[in-house]
């Protein structure tokens, strides 16, 4: 095949292209208009990456209001009521072992007095 | 809102949330829509593609910042989707995208056209197509496919030389 057999050849074809690509659709555009219209999300309905990062955001709220609601253990909470009481020293150290029990380590220095190894 | 409406009013009245504009707007760019997804796809998958570009440009047209160049924006939505199917169906689109009987008078001129056309690489499909059925230029083709006008000289050349190789017989 010489050159100018292919340069015809590439005419037909883009003949040929012409007439195939230029046929009118299978739906008419009127039908079309209908279809895509009926499959139109409505206006102003969030994008799905949007609803997903809400619903994310929700769960964390939830989680941080459960975890804050949450009960303290029994003996967290004692503590918490010894606090509000008057200040403690700092070197006091209290273990509350019931509702009548409460047990108060008060923390010094070690000294050759207090005895150890000398 | 008038089937009369410049583009710009339509797409305007569309991103309002008036569903019947952007009808109209889907009405007057059926064909061409469909015919450059048939150029990517072949017969079988370019209404839907057009259908379902047309569906994505409805969720995106707070991003069309120039109403007028509606056109060629909802083209290239279309174009794009088109390849999305084109890269999933490789391999198997040659062969399963003949045209219908039915709705092809002259059956052997328009198979060869296809035959040749699915031989080529997608872009390759739509600038033949958008040049030689739309009768469009290259700055115009450019935006449409979202690629530069060389790019659109370059893809055009392959095109026809990837042509040539199928008519003589051999591999694109």
């Amino acid at each position: 095949m010489n050159g100018s057999d292919l340069n015809d050849d590439l005419a037909r074809f883009e003949e040929d292209l012409r007439a195939w690509g230029s046929r009118p659709p299978r739906l008419p555009a009127a039908v079309a208009h209908q279809r895509v219209t009926a499959r139109l999300p409505l206006a102003g309905a969030p994008l799905p990456w949007l609803r997903l990062a809400a619903a994310a955001a929700l769960l964390v709220v939830l989680a941080v209001a459960v975890w804050r609601g949450s009960p303290r253990p029994a003996g967290q909470a004692s503590t918490h009521a010894v606090l509000g009481a008057p200040a403690l020293d700092p070197n006091v150290v209290v273990w509350v072992v019931d509702a009548r029990t409460t047990v108060y380590f008060v923390l010094g220095p070690d000294g050759p007095a207090k005895g150890g190894v000398s | 809102m008038g089937v009369n409406a410049a583009t710009g009013d339509l797409v305007r009245a569309a991103r309002d949330g008036d569903r019947e504009a952007f009808g109209l707007l889907v009405e007057r760019s059926w064909d061409r829509l469909v015919r450059l997804a048939r150029s990517v796809l072949g017969d079988l998958e370019a209404e839907d593609a057009a259908q379902e570009g047309l569906v994505v440009a409805w969720s995106h047209l707070a991003g069309l910042a120039d109403p007028e160049r509606f056109d060629a924006w909802v083209s290239r939505i279309v174009f794009r989707r088109s390849l999305r199917r084109a890269r999933r169906s490789r391999g198997r689109l040659s062969l399963e995208a003949l045209p219908e009987p039915e709705h092809v008078p002259d059956v052997a001129d328009r198979l060869g056209a296809w035959q040749v056309l699915s031989r080529l690489a997608p872009r390759q499909r739509a600038v033949l197509h958008l040049t030689v059925v739309e009768g469009m230029t290259d700055a115009e083709i450019a935006p449409l496919l979202g690629i530069t006008p060389a790019s659109v000289r370059s893809h055009r050349r392959r095109a026809r030389e990837s042509a040539a190789r199928v008519l003589k017989g051999g591999r694109p």
